[in-house]
Parts: C-alpha cells; structure tokens; sequence
C-alpha cells in the first residue's frame, strides 16, 4: 500500500495529463487541413452581386439620421446574428465567409449606408438571451437574427420591418406514422429551437404537446433523430433545408402560423427605424429583397415566389 | 419587472427544484463513485489501480457539455436511451466523482503513512487498515474540497439547460426570452445560485466543526 500511496503515482498522473494535451494539440493541427466541407448551398459570386447591386442611399438621407451617419462613418455595420442558422445566416467554416437571408439583407444594408460594394459587416454573435441587450448598450447596430417581432421585446428595442414571415412546419422522421400536421402533436412531444416564438403556438393549436427547447438548429434535429422527441417544428425553410440532405427525415403538413421577423435597432434615436424601413420598401421594390431570397431561402423551398411583408404590419414594428 | 417575476414564479420555482434535484442525486452519486475510485487508485491490486487512473483521466478531463452531448445524442445509436435528466444526473455523476476521487486520493496521502504501517502491525488487511483507520481520518480533511465540488455540481448543473432540461438556468432563458427580460432573469438564476452554493459552504463548515479531531 505504501507504494501506491508513494508521491510516483503523482508524476505518473501529471505526465499522463502531459499526454492528453499534446494527444489533442495534435488533433487540432489535423482539423485545420481537412476542413474542406461546406456549409451552404449559396453561389457566392452570384450572392455577392446582389448586395454590390444593391440600393445606395443619397447623402442627405444618410446625414439625416445621425444613426446612419455614425455607420457611414466607421466604414462597417456592427450587426448581431447567428454563424449556425441555415439558410438564414450560416458561415462557411472552410471560408469564413457569411451568408444567409439575414446574413445578406445586413450586408445590404451596409452597402446601403456606407456605398461600399462589399457591405461589410462585423458580426456579433447574438443568443435570444442578449439580442435586447446588444441593441440597447450599443455594442452592435443591427440585430438581423430571425428575430420575430413581439410586443414585449418592441418595449427594449425597435423592430423596423416586418421583412419576412415565416411560417413553422412539423418535421418528423421519415418512418413516423400518425402525424401529418400540428393538429395530431397533442400528447406529443415536440423540439423547438430556443427564442423561437414557436414554442406559444404549438401548446395553442395542440395543447397537449409537450415542448422542449434546443439551443440551436443541429440540437433540434438530433433530438428527433434519436427519439428524444416526436416531431421538430420551425420554420418551414429550415426544415426543408433539413430535409434536403437528410432522408430520413420529412417535413408534413403546411406551414400553420405567421411570425414576422424584423431588425432588431436602438429605440434611443428614432431615426434608426424610419432609416431602416425606408431601406426595406426600396429592396422590396427594387428586386434585391426577392433576388436574396431566391439565393438563400429559395435553393431549397419550390413553389410560388413570395411577396414582401407590409412594413409595420406585424404588432410591435 | 415585479409582475413578470409575479407571473412566472410557479415556473421558477420548478426550475429551482430540478435543479436541487439534479444537485443530491450527481452530488451523493459522485461521492460515493469517487470514494469507490479512490479505494481503486490506492489498492494493492494493479489493474484496479489502472481502472481508477483511466477513470480519472477520462471524465476530468472531458468538457461537460461534450460529455452531455455524447451521451444525450450519441449513446441512442448504441441502443442506450437514458431520458435528458438522467443523462444529465449521470454525467454531471462522472465528472464529479473524477474529481471526488482526487480529493479523497489527497485525504489519504494527507494520512501519516505511519498510521497504515502501525495498521499492518497490528495485523489487518489493506480494507481493514483502509476502513478502519485511513478513510475516517482521511475524509475529516476533505470537508472543504468536497464543499467546492459540491458547488461545482451546482453550478454544473446549469449545463443541463443545453439538453433542454428544463432546470433553473433552462427555465430563466425560457421566461427571459417570453418577456424579454434576460438580463433580469439571469441575474436572478445567479442569486439562487449563490444561495444553494452558500447553504453548501455552510453546513460544509458545520460538519467540519463537527467532525473535528480534539486534541
């Protein structure tokens, strides 16, 4: 007993240590040459060129707003999003690059403002917990994030939009019976992402769901691919996004709500929002609204192209 | 702020008490697995000093929330359907009795090994001596490590919330992002926090006191 006791063991256990760091050291050395995979089916030069053919806005508009003012002159959109949300703003890990419908609509934004072709942005990340208050210290501009506009967050900032509705679906997996919409989910259970809005309305239509929240898109699908829930209901483009590349899941059922997102600005200069939605009518009618859909959203939903929401038609915009 | 903490106390309240639950069961749990471990770490029995060490090399030293996520979304494919708050329980288990186990490996070398010897004088054997003599002197010494990983298993637990667990941290994220108070809620979560890791520091005391050797 004394030998095992000895101070050796010890030396034996910090080498060991020693071991699993380097072990790991190494692995990440490994990560950086085979990161070759892609995150998204965007076509990037065709999606750069939609924001360089964006609309500029004229001086006096920009000078109006001293919100618009402070941007053109740092030369950069400050915007809080996400790097992991399909579709809507996802960054290529081989590329760094960020693209998405949200990712998109911030770059033309800041090509709006700034006149640059590239419409730089510096993303920070945002989590549903520090989206109001990102907005309200100032540490970012925008916050372009599928965030649905409400009526409690329009009291911490000011939504301007709406720019797009989203509409969830129920996704299950492919050999699933006896749920073809949101009407069968009572007694089930159901992932939804956290801060989606999504959770409210599934106990309305089914209050007998049981809902659990996932912090992000991949959670959500793994939960229903190992049987932790029934059924995985968000927004239909996310879910037939899924879907595309994963067959042994499958969306049903037609979309059966409307959550309007908005840009998320500080309520401290008023400006911001009437800048912002000015923005929004003319990329609505401009054609760049629907051309960044069609490069995002669009790859994967079929059907009818969608039409611009009205702007402040959402309660709290 | 007062009516949406009126409003969703009940909910709260739920939180707290999965997350005290979450806390005895991982708390007892790594206790007993890392007295077991260190028993192995320090027997006479080399492939059992060889478990103990893998044991602890592993689990110390994996994030929590790999662990939770392999064990949540992996192990279903291996046929292992634990529900999210048992897995929760049983990693938050492992990690900790990882550590338990150090502490109490500590206590016992802290253990004059002239008290082991004078053991073996006597006649008993390694249980005996362990048991009887090494152990009860041993774990007067840990109180105060076993008071910080006992606040590393509450703190711990708020990892639960990745898996959708539905404990205080989950239940405050839920109700800041209804109301959109998340700052306050987080705020709160942190004070109930503090409380149940202060109610641990002082009955660690306590039995400190208690159990304290006059001389």
């Amino acid at each position: 007993m004394s030998e095992a006791l000895s101070r050796r063991s010890l030396l034996r256990l910090s080498g060991l240590s020693a071991l699993a760091v380097a072990a790991t050291g190494g692995l990440a050395a490994c990560g950086n040459d085979t990161s070759a995979l892609s995150g998204n089916q965007t076509d990037v030069s065709a999606y750069d060129q939609i924001i360089a053919d964006g609309p500029v806005a004229d001086e006096a508009a920009v000078a109006a707003s001293p919100w618009a003012t402070k941007i053109k002159e740092s030369g950069t959109l400050r915007m809080g999003g996400s790097d992991a949300g399909p579709l809507f703003s996802m960054k290529d890990p081989a590329t760094g690059k960020l693209t998405g419908f949200d990712a998109g609509l911030a770059q033309l934004l800041s090509h709006y403002i700034t006149g640059k072709a590239d419409g730089p942005i510096a993303l920070t990340i945002s989590t549903v917990d520090t989206r109001e208050t990102l907005i309200q210290n100032g540490t970012v501009d925008v916050v372009v994030a599928t965030y649905s506009i409400t009526p409690q967050r329009a009291e911490k900032v000011a939504f301007a939009g709406p720019y797009y509705r989203s509409g969830d679906a129920v996704m299950i997996k492919a050999d699933t019976t006896g749920i073809s919409g949101v009407q069968d989910l009572d007694g089930k259970t159901v992932a939804t992402q956290q801060g989606s809005t999504a959770a409210d309305r599934i106990t309305k239509v089914a209050p007998g769901a049981k809902v659990s929240l996932f912090p992000d898109d991949a959670q959500c699908l793994a939960a229903l691919k190992t049987d932790r829930v029934d059924a995985y209901v968000i927004d239909q483009s996310i879910l037939i996004s899924n879907a595309s590349t994963d067959d042994t899941v499958k969306v049903v059922g037609e979309p059966f709500s409307d959550d309007y997102y908005g840009i998320g600005l500080t309520r401290d200069d008023a400006t911001a929002k009437e800048f912002v939605n000015t923005f929004l009518t003319e990329i609505f009618s401009g054609g760049a609204w629907l051309n960044m859909w069609k490069a995002t959203i669009g790859t994967v939903v079929t059907g009818e192209e969608p039409k611009p929401p009205e702007i402040g038609s959402a309660p709290g915009s | 702020m007062v009516e949406v903490l009126r409003d969703n106390l009940g909910a709260l309240w739920g939180g707290v008490v999965t997350t005290l639950e979450i806390t005895a069961m991982a708390f007892v749990g790594a206790v007993v697995v890392g007295v077991l471990v260190a028993v192995f770490r320090v027997s006479p029995i080399p492939p059992l000093r060889a478990l103990g060490a893998v044991y602890v090399e592993l689990f110390r030293n994996v994030p929590l929330l790999s662990l939770l996520i392999l064990t949540a979304y992996g192990l279903p494919y291996l046929g292992v359907d634990l529900s999210l708050f048992t897995t929760a329980v049983v990693c938050l288990l492992l990690v900790s009795a990882s550590f338990t186990c150090e502490a109490v490996r500590a206590g016992i070398n802290g253990v004059p090994v002239g008290q082991a010897e004078a053991a073996r004088a006597i006649g008993m054997t390694f249980t005996q001596s362990l048991a009887g003599v090494i152990l009860p002197q041993a774990l007067r010494t840990m109180v105060q490590p076993l008071v910080n990983i006992f606040i590393g298993v509450v703190l711990g637990s708020s990892m639960a919330a990745a898996v959708a667990v539905p404990e205080l941290t989950y239940t405050a994220q839920q109700i800041g992002n209804e109301t959109a108070e998340s700052m306050l809620m987080f705020v709160i979560s942190a004070i109930v926090y503090i409380v149940i890791a202060l109610l641990g520091g002082a009955t660690g005391s306590v039995l400190e006191r208690r159990l304290a050797v006059r001389r």
